[in-house]
């Protein structure tokens, strides 16, 4: 017990900077969130399109109201779930700022974690809390009754974190880069782009065809967007909800392995080349 | 050459109120302060001079810049800069102007300097003998071939403030504005930066304006200065005189075994002086005395407080010009 | 022609640029390869179920897919400099630069930077046009290609014009670049048929953020000769009207500039 109240006492410094900074840019934030709005609607509009041109009520298995509430609702997941670690540490590798966190009595992942935690309580109260509550009253004007699962919502909830920390991690990885590369503009796009094909931010995975939706689902990007917007709208059984988490915690615990090791050799590279 | 005629320039302020309630408030009902960043100010540069212009942070200097330098359009009052009024026909007049902002490079920071200097010979449209020419003489001053080959963001502080210089200068421009070119450099290389702005300044007939914190600066390379506090002009005239005027000031520095002595001395009376002509400033670890040399001798001042007081450490300086600026400053405008 | 020479200039530093900085390019390019393959794939999976999208053929909604990409493209690779005005260049004090140079500030900042990752963008665009138009067999006219090239140009004025807007809006505000990413964000409705969207969102894109003009209605004319009057004309207008305003409010923001500072 004592010593989770010396992390929290640690790093609680870190979350309420968070909380600050995303109060300091929330114009941009917001503007930022209208534009991904913006985006779900083209979405929107394109699969009612499909569903008045097929003629039949339901897309591969999924209605209108499903895809509605997964294209709203994997947005959302995507916003909950990204992480800016990659750039902000390619900055401060470049700048030499990172030092500033070396020589604080504090582990720099968590230092840089924590600190995103705080912008995640801005999201979660100023667009994830009104959009899912939007997306719940659309289910029900559908649908005619509640379809919204407490059970559900809690293993969504900790399906989120998992997916939140396993994409942290990745985008650490790619920040970790920039102790080799000069620049890591070009990887960062890449990278962006790759997570929102693989992910199913874009297309269900569901809807690939045999043994590509069977290989995507078993990458680590899969378990960022994919699988905690399908507990959502409760597409698991109880056996594949077993896998699907184990899965996620498996891909977590790799990339903080490797996470780790890049770190360890980068440090070294510092100590002898001096930065 | 360089006319400055009752220039003004306003500001409008947002006033806020803090905090998220206050964000919320001036989102629907802004009110707006009026500052005055410079206020009435005329001066006159004829051609060739290397004027020094100083003041505090915050007093008006960078406003003046950019107004001088067509970036800004003055509130009222009228510039006319080479017979031309900066901010009209803004692209006619900075062809005959150059600028260095030292805090920021206008070097192409990802490419060999070199690279730099051929974009700005189309952007000025230098013929090509000139800009040969130009550049052997910046080459000779500024010392570049060490380095026109590196890219920019490989260079030092110190070459880069040079071969910032250099690009200011391609066109061979008339004015020069110089704002803290020294800034961030040291000693060594400051005195390489004031050696190149003379030679500048003798073989070419630039006129330059030159703003800087650094006071050495000045006295290595203006004979007169202009200086502004809070938008007002405060001071127009030679270095010399200034110092003249204000350079009967001394201080003593002393640190006590125990601060409680010093209040038995009394300077005013002992020395049946102004108030004005004697200035204390305490802190734990040492005591600043400012007195008029003229009216008290610097041998008296001393043996009355060793005569009185228990003294770790003591000694007597000049006071240096950033002090005078501030006493002019409390003397002049304030009151 | 000075401004060419000048351009050239400029396009020579950008080339050199680009190979100091190889990977960026090469894995920056590629990303936006990425991302029209998934676009495309996303279009081919809704296609393996239904015969077509509220009328019209897969091969078509690719041909439309593609003439978005071409103005888009264009504008990219140009005036990318835009983006930086409105995110930093001026709230960091940056702009000044260009107001002590003998060049119009708007041509300073276009003319500096040339984003060739823009390169991906257009030529996916243009194959994707390619292979739509031999698989519908489109009989192109040299009136037609004349048409399609024109409207492409100022398709892309569009797009610049919608971006100096936008960064224009920086000079009163100091940064707003999440602003124009949102005028931004408008130009995905232009990628698909205009008539799948409500009435509302059909004349925001076509009357007030004319992103349509930019791939719908041209790529309508080439596909089933809709009215070119208003199919390529209409570009035509509003891209000249937009541009004007763009540069009125250009204008307004730089004297704000002018009197306010940063």
């Amino acid at each position: 017990m004592k010593k989770i109240s010396d992390f929290i006492n640690l790093y609680k410094p870190f979350t309420k900077a968070g909380i600050q900074s995303a109060m300091a840019y929330r114009t941009s934030f917001l503007c930022f969130a209208l534009g991904q709005s913006i985006y779900c609607f083209v979405m929107y509009f394109i699969w009612k399109a499909v569903f008045m041109s097929s003629g039949e009520s339901t897309f591969m298995e999924f209605t209108m109201a499903d895809m509605t509430v997964y294209v709203f609702l994997s947005n959302l997941v995507g916003f909950l779930t990204n992480s800016d670690s990659t750039d902000n540490l390619a900055d401060e590798i470049h700048d030499g700022s990172i030092i500033m966190r070396m020589i604080k009595p504090v582990n720099v992942d968590y230092s840089i974690l924590t600190f995103e935690v705080g912008n995640k309580v801005m999201i979660i109260t100023c667009i994830f809390l009104p959009v899912m509550i939007g997306v719940e009253i659309y289910r029900y004007a559908v649908l005619g009754y509640v379809a919204f699962s407490i059970v559900n919502f809690l293993i969504f909830v900790v399906s989120v974190v998992l997916s939140y920390l396993l994409s942290f991690y990745l985008n650490l990885i790619f920040g970790y880069l920039a102790f080799f590369l000069l620049n890591i503009w070009g990887f960062s796009i890449l990278k962006g782009s790759i997570i929102s094909f693989f992910s199913g931010a874009l297309i269900p995975l569901a809807f690939f065809p045999g043994i590509v939706r069977t290989i995507f689902e078993q990458l680590p990007f899969a378990s960022i967007i994919y699988v905690p917007t399908m507990i959502y709208m409760g597409k698991y059984s109880a056996l594949e909800l077993v896998f699907v988490l184990s899965k996620q915690l498996f891909w977590l615990v790799v990339f903080v392995v490797i996470s780790r090791m890049i770190w360890g050799w980068a440090q070294k590279r510092l100590a002898v080349q001096g930065g | 050459m360089i006319y400055v005629d009752g220039v003004t320039k306003e500001f409008k302020k947002v006033v806020k109120d803090s905090g998220l309630k206050g964000s919320v408030k001036s989102l629907f009902n802004r009110k707006y302060n009026i500052v005055k960043a410079v206020n009435d100010i005329s001066f006159h540069v004829p051609k060739g001079e290397i004027l020094g212009f100083i003041g505090a942070n915050g007093a008006g200097k960078s406003t003046t810049i950019k107004m001088l330098t067509g970036i800004l359009t003055p509130t009222e009052g009228r510039i006319e800069i080479n017979g031309q009024i900066p901010f009209k026909n803004r692209k006619k007049y900075v062809k005959e102007i150059g600028v260095v902002f030292g805090q920021r490079t206008q070097l192409w920071w990802d490419l060999p300097l070199v690279e730099t200097f051929s974009v700005l010979k189309q952007v000025y449209q230098v013929e090509d003998k000139a800009f040969n020419e130009r550049m052997a003489f910046l080459n000779e001053v500024l010392e570049l071939n060490d380095f026109i080959k590196s890219p920019v963001r490989t260079l030092s502080l110190g070459q880069r403030m040079r071969a910032d210089l250099a690009a200011s200068m391609i066109h061979n421009p008339k004015v020069l504005f110089l704002d803290e070119p020294t800034i961030g450099l040291d000693v060594a290389v400051k005195n390489n930066i004031r050696k190149a702005i003379t030679e500048i300044n003798e073989q070419e007939k630039t006129t330059i304006i030159l703003t800087t914190h650094d006071l050495n600066d000045i006295e290595s390379l203006c004979k007169r200065i202009v200086m502004i506090d809070k938008g007002k002009l405060v001071y127009d005239g030679s270095l010399t005189e200034m110092k003249t005027q204000f350079g009967k000031y001394r201080e003593v520095n002393m640190s006590l075994f125990s601060n409680e002595d010093f209040d038995k001395l009394n300077f005013v009376s002992e020395f049946k002086v102004n108030d004005e002509d004697i200035k204390i400033n305490r802190s734990k670890e040492k005591i600043t005395v400012t007195f008029n040399s003229e009216k008290i001798s610097i041998s008296n001042m001393l043996s009355y407080i060793l005569k009185n007081v228990q003294v770790k450490d003591i000694s007597v300086n000049d006071v240096n010009i950033e002090e005078i600026i501030c006493r002019m400053y409390g003397k002049e405008v304030s009151d | 022609m000075r401004f060419l020479r000048l351009y050239k200039t400029f396009i020579i530093q950008h080339i050199k640029k680009l190979m100091e900085y190889r990977i960026d390019f090469l894995t920056g390019a590629m990303s936006f390869f990425i991302n029209q393959v998934t676009n495309i794939v996303f279009i081919g999976i809704i296609f393996s179920q239904i015969p077509n999208l509220d009328g019209y053929l897969f091969y078509e909604i690719i041909f439309i897919y593609g003439f978005s990409l071409v103005p888009k493209g264009i504008d990219h690779l140009l005036t990318d400099n835009l983006w930086k005005v409105a995110w930093f260049i001026v709230r960091k004090g940056d702009f000044d630069k260009y107001l002590t140079r003998p060049i119009s500030p708007l041509v300073h900042c276009i003319i500096e930077s040339i984003q060739f990752d823009a390169l991906g963008e257009l030529l996916t665009g243009i194959i994707l046009i390619v292979i739509a138009s031999v698989k519908l067999s489109i009989k192109f006219t040299f009136v037609n290609v004349v048409l399609m090239i024109i409207a492409m140009i100022f398709g892309a004025v569009i797009f610049t014009a919608i971006k100096i807007i936008g960064a224009a809006i920086a000079f009163w505000i100091k940064q707003s670049g999440s602003i124009l990413q949102i005028f931004y964000g408008i130009s995905d409705f232009a990628r698909y048929p205009a008539t799948i969207y409500n009435s509302v969102i059909r004349n925001v894109v076509t009357y007030i953020i004319p992103f349509a003009f930019t791939a719908y209605y041209p790529a309508s004319y080439i596909l089933r000769g809709n009215n070119p009057l208003f199919c390529i004309g209409g570009v035509i207008v509003a891209a000249m009207v937009l541009l004007g305003i763009s540069l009125i409010v250009w204008h307004k923001g730089l004297n704000a500039y002018e009197s306010a500072g940063s």
